[in-house]
C-alpha cells in the first residue's frame, strides 16, 4: 500500500483506487495548496508582509505574486492588527482571504482582531455577517530561533470558540487541510511547523482533493499504548514508537492534524483499545490543548485505563534560544513517559 | 470643493442660526425640516429607551444626545445599502437615521425574540445586514481594521461602494485605530472615517486622551485628507461628508473627517451624573448652547419657515408612540430561547457543541435529552 493510499484509508477521504502521486515536502504542499485555490476561486486573495515579490520568510508563497498578480498577492504594511483585521473585513465583504503572520509569535498585536472580530462576529450578528477567512502561520521551535520564533501559541486560540484551529505534520496534510480550510465557512488559524517545512517530506495526489476539519489520522496502529501528539512533535513520536517497538512494545501513534474540532472519537476508540495514552506537544504544559484531551480520556475512559494519561509538554518557561533542543520534548522523554505508562 | 486642514472647524450656520457663508441651494427649508424630524426622533429615541432602562426592561444604554447632527448627516451622506458602515456602540441615531427599523433597534435593546442578534450582544449593539450596517463591537476601535479591509474588497472587486468607519475620540489612542489608517491609507481604499469627537472618553477629557490638538491632523501621518468639521452644523456635517464620500467614490484614496461635537448626557448608565465625577455644568451648560437641534430651529426661522411649537411636540409624541408601540410589540416576541448558545459559533455545529448542546436541552426539558 502506498502511502497515499495508507492516508486516503485513513481520512475516508474515498480514494480507494492507487492514484498519481509526486512526493513534495510540506512548504512544497503549501504553496500548492494556495496556488489551486487561487485558480478555482477569484476571491481567494492572499497577503501578510514579504508574501509577494520576496515569496515569504520562508518561501511558503513563492511565485505566487508572478502568477496571480499584485492585486491578488500582495505586501503590507508591518502590522500584524492591519492584516488580520483587513482580512475580517474582506471576508465580510465576499472574499476569502488568506492572511499570512511570519511567525505565529507575532500574533500579540492582531489578537484583539482574531478574538473580538473574526471569532465573534457570525455569532453576534446572528450570522447577517461571516468572516470565512485563513491565517497561516509558521508555528513551533527546533530551528533555533528563540522566543519570538519558536513557541506554540495554539492553546490561546483552541479556547476561543469561533475559530477552527488546524497544525498539519505531512505535506499530504497541509495541503488538504489548508484547501478545506479555504473552502469552509468559518475563520480558521492554520499553525505550519516550521521545523517541518522541509524535513516532512511525502507523497501527495495530482488530483484535487481535501483532509476534512476534525479528523486525526492514525499514523500507525498498536495494541499497548495510544502516543497521540500534532504538528512538529509528530516525527519525534515516530521515533519513539520505533525505538518501543524494538523492545517489543505496539505503540498507536496518531497524528489530532485538527484541535478545534478534534476528532474525540477517534483518540478514545484508540485508547479502549490499548488502554494507555501518552500526550505530547511542544507548547507550554499549563492550559496546553492537551490538556483538555487528557480530560476526555479520563472521563469517557476512566474504565479502561490501565495507568494515568502521560502528557509530555514544553516547560512553562519562555522558549529558550540556546537550550532549544532541551526545551523540545524529543524521542528520549516521548520513551521516558511511555515506559512510566507501561510500568504503572 | 472643501478643503482639508482647516484650522477651525467647517461650519455654515453659527449657533444662533445664522449662515455664516452661503448655503447650498439643495438645503431647502424642507430638507432641513426632514432633517430637523431625524434629529428630534433620535433625541426622543434616547429619552424613552433611558425611561426603559430606569424601569428595568433593558440593562444598558448609551445615549448619543447632543451628537444628532454628526449621525443623522453621515447616514445622509452615503448611499445606504449600498455603502458598508462598520460603525461603533454610540450610532444609533446613524442606524435610526440609515433607516434601520426603530423596531429591531428595540428588539435589540431589549433583547427579544425579534432581536435579529438573538439577544447574543449586549444591548446597544445593533446589526443590520439589509443597510450594511457591520454588527458592533465593544472592543474599541477594533472595527477600523476591518473596515479597511471592507473597503480594500471592495477595491478589489472593482464596485464603486465606499466604507464608513465611525469611532469616538478615545478610539484614536487605540493600536487597532492607527493600524486602520495606517492599511487604508497604504492601499488606497475607499474608506472614510468618521471621528464623532464628543470630547469624552467615559471620564477622559480630549486634553489627556492625546497632545495632538485636533484629530484630523493626524490624517497627514497616514497620507490622507483630513477635514475639521462642525458636527453641531447639520449642514456643515452632510456637506462636507458627501463631498468627501463622493470624492472617495471617485477613486480619491481615503479621508479622515473629525466632527467636533459634544455628548451631553452620560457615557452610560453606568456612570450617571458625569458632572458629579468629572466634568463641570458650566461645560455641559456652554454645549447646550451649541444644541444642534435648536440650531436648525433657529436656521428655518431666520430663512423665514419656523417650526411651529405645535409642529415640534407633534414630531415629539408621534416618536413616544412609536417608541412605546415597538416596545410592547418587541417584548411581546418573548426571548429568545437556549437554543441560541450554540447557534452561529460555527457554519455547522461541531461534535464538541453537539455534546455540549444535548447536555444544556436535558437540563432544560428537565432530563428529557
Amino acid at each position: 500500500m502506498t502511502a497515499t493510499q495508507d492516508r486516503a484509508d485513513q481520512t475516508g477521504a474515498g480514494e480507494s483506487a492507487v492514484t498519481e502521486t509526486r512526493t513534495i515536502n510540506l512548504i512544497q504542499a503549501v504553496t500548492e495548496a494556495i496556488a489551486e485555490e487561487m485558480e478555482r476561486d477569484s476571491r481567494v486573495v492572499l497577503f501578510g508582509e514579504d508574501v509577494g515579490a520576496r515569496g515569504g520568510v520562508f518561501m511558503a508563497t513563492a511565485g505566487l505574486q508572478a502568477q496571480f498578480g499584485k492585486n491578488r498577492v500582495f505586501d503590507t504594511p508591518l502590522s500584524e492588527a492591519s492584516i488580520v483585521g483587513a482580512a475580517v473585513g474582506m471576508a465580510v465583504r465576499g472574499l476569502r482571504p488568506i492572511a499570512e503572520i511570519q511567525f505565529a509569535d507575532y500574533m500579540g498585536p492582531g489578537f484583539d482582531q482574531i478574538i473580538s472580530q473574526a471569532a465573534k462576529i457570525r455569532y453576534r450578528s446572528a450570522g447577517q455577517f461571516t468572516a470565512p477567512m485563513v491565517i497561516r502561520t509558521p508555528s513551533g521551535g527546533g530551528v533555533k530561533g528563540g522566543h519570538h520564533h519558536s513557541q506554540s501559541p495554539e492553546s490561546y486560540y483552541t479556547h476561543t470558540p469561533g475559530l477552527k484551529v488546524v497544525m498539519p505534520s505531512t505535506p499530504y496534510d497541509a495541503k488538504g487541510l489548508l484547501k478545506a480550510a479555504l473552502r469552509g465557512e468559518d475563520p480558521v488559524i492554520y499553525f505550519e511547523p516550521k521545523r517541518l517545512y522541509r524535513a516532512a517530506k511525502g507523497e501527495v495526489p495530482n488530483h484535487d482533493y481535501v483532509v476534512k476539519l476534525g479528523e486525526a489520522a492514525v499514523r500507525r496502529e498498536g495494541t499497548d499504548l495510544s502516543l497521540i501528539g500534532y504538528g512538529g512533535v509528530m516525527p519525534d513520536l515516530e521515533r519513539a514508537a520505533d525505538a518501543l517497538a524494538a523492545e517489543g512494545v505496539s505503540v498507536e501513534v496518531i497524528d489530532l492534524r485538527s484541535l478545534v474540532p478534534w476528532d474525540r472519537d477517534r483518540v478514545l476508540t484508540s485508547v479502549h483499545k490499548t488502554g494507555r495514552a501518552v500526550l505530547v506537544s511542544e507548547a507550554p504544559r499549563i492550559s496546553n490543548f492537551m490538556g483538555e484531551v487528557a480530560y476526555v480520556i479520563q472521563e469517557q475512559a476512566f474504565d479502561v485505563l490501565t495507568a494515568p494519561v502521560g502528557q509530555v509538554a514544553g516547560f512553562d518557561t519562555p522558549y529558550p534560544y540556546v537550550q532549544d533542543k532541551v526545551y523540545l520534548p524529543g524521542p528520549n522523554r516521548i520513551v521516558a513517559a511511555c515506559v512510566k505508562a507501561l510500568t504503572y | 470643493m472643501i478643503q482639508p486642514f482647516t484650522p477651525e472647524p467647517i461650519r455654515y450656520v453659527a449657533e444662533d442660526g445664522t449662515p455664516v457663508q452661503p448655503l447650498p441651494a439643495r438645503f431647502t427649508p424642507e430638507l432641513l425640516r426632514e432633517l430637523h424630524a431625524l434629529m428630534i426622533q433620535a433625541r426622543e429615541f434616547d429619552r424613552k429607551l433611558i425611561t426603559l432602562l430606569r424601569q428595568g426592561r433593558t440593562t444598558f444604554y448609551a445615549q448619543s444626545s447632543g451628537m444628532e447632527a454628526t449621525q443623522v448627516g453621515l447616514a445622509r451622506s452615503i448611499r445606504v445599502g449600498h455603502d458598508w458602515v462598520w460603525p461603533y456602540y454610540r450610532d444609533h441615531t446613524l442606524g435610526l437615521a440609515m433607516g434601520v427599523p426603530m423596531y429591531e433597534l428595540i428588539s435589540q435593546c431589549l433583547g427579544t425574540n425579534s432581536d435579529t442578534c438573538r439577544g447574543r450582544q449586549m444591548p446597544h449593539h445593533f446589526a443590520a445586514q439589509a443597510q450594511n450596517f457591520v454588527s458592533i463591537s465593544s472592543s474599541i476601535a477594533s472595527q477600523v481594521p476591518p473596515a479597511a479591509g471592507n473597503a480594500m474588497a471592495q477595491k478589489y472587486l472593482g464596485v464603486d461602494e465606499i466604507t464608513v468607519c465611525t469611532f469616538g475620540d478615545g478610539a484614536t489612542s487605540e493600536g487597532d485605530w492607527h493600524s486602520g489608517l495606517n492599511m487604508a491609507g497604504a492601499a488606497q481604499a475607499p474608506a472614510l472615517f468618521v471621528c464623532e469627537n464628543n470630547q469624552w472618553a467615559i471620564s477622559t477629557s480630549i486634553r489627556e486622551q492625546t497632545a495632538s490638538e485636533t484629530i484630523h491632523i493626524k490624517a497627514k501621518a497616514y497620507g490622507m485628507p483630513g477635514y475639521y468639521v462642525d458636527g453641531n452644523d447639520i449642514v456643515a456635517v452632510m456637506e462636507v461628508l458627501t463631498q468627501v464620500a463622493e470624492q472617495i467614490r471617485g477613486g480619491g484614496g481615503p479621508a479622515l473627517v473629525e466632527c467636533l461635537t459634544y455628548r451631553v448626557g452620560s457615557h452610560s448608565n453606568a456612570d450617571a451624573d458625569a458632572e458629579k465625577h468629572y466634568r463641570t455644568r458650566e461645560e455641559v451648560e456652554e454645549w447646550l448652547g451649541r444644541d444642534p437641534i435648536t440650531r436648525v430651529e433657529k436656521l428655518l426661522e431666520h430663512l423665514g419657515h419656523p417650526i411651529s411649537a405645535e409642529e415640534r411636540a407633534e414630531l415629539i409624541a408621534r416618536t413616544h408612540r412609536e417608541v412605546d408601540e415597538q416596545v410592547l410589540r418587541a417584548e411581546a416576541t418573548g426571548q429568545p430561547d437556549w437554543r441560541i448558545v450554540f447557534e452561529d459559533v460555527y457554519a455547522d455545529l461541531p461534535d464538541h457543541l453537539r455534546q455540549q448542546e444535548a447536555f444544556l436541552r436535558a437540563e432544560q426539558t428537565g432530563g428529557q435529552a
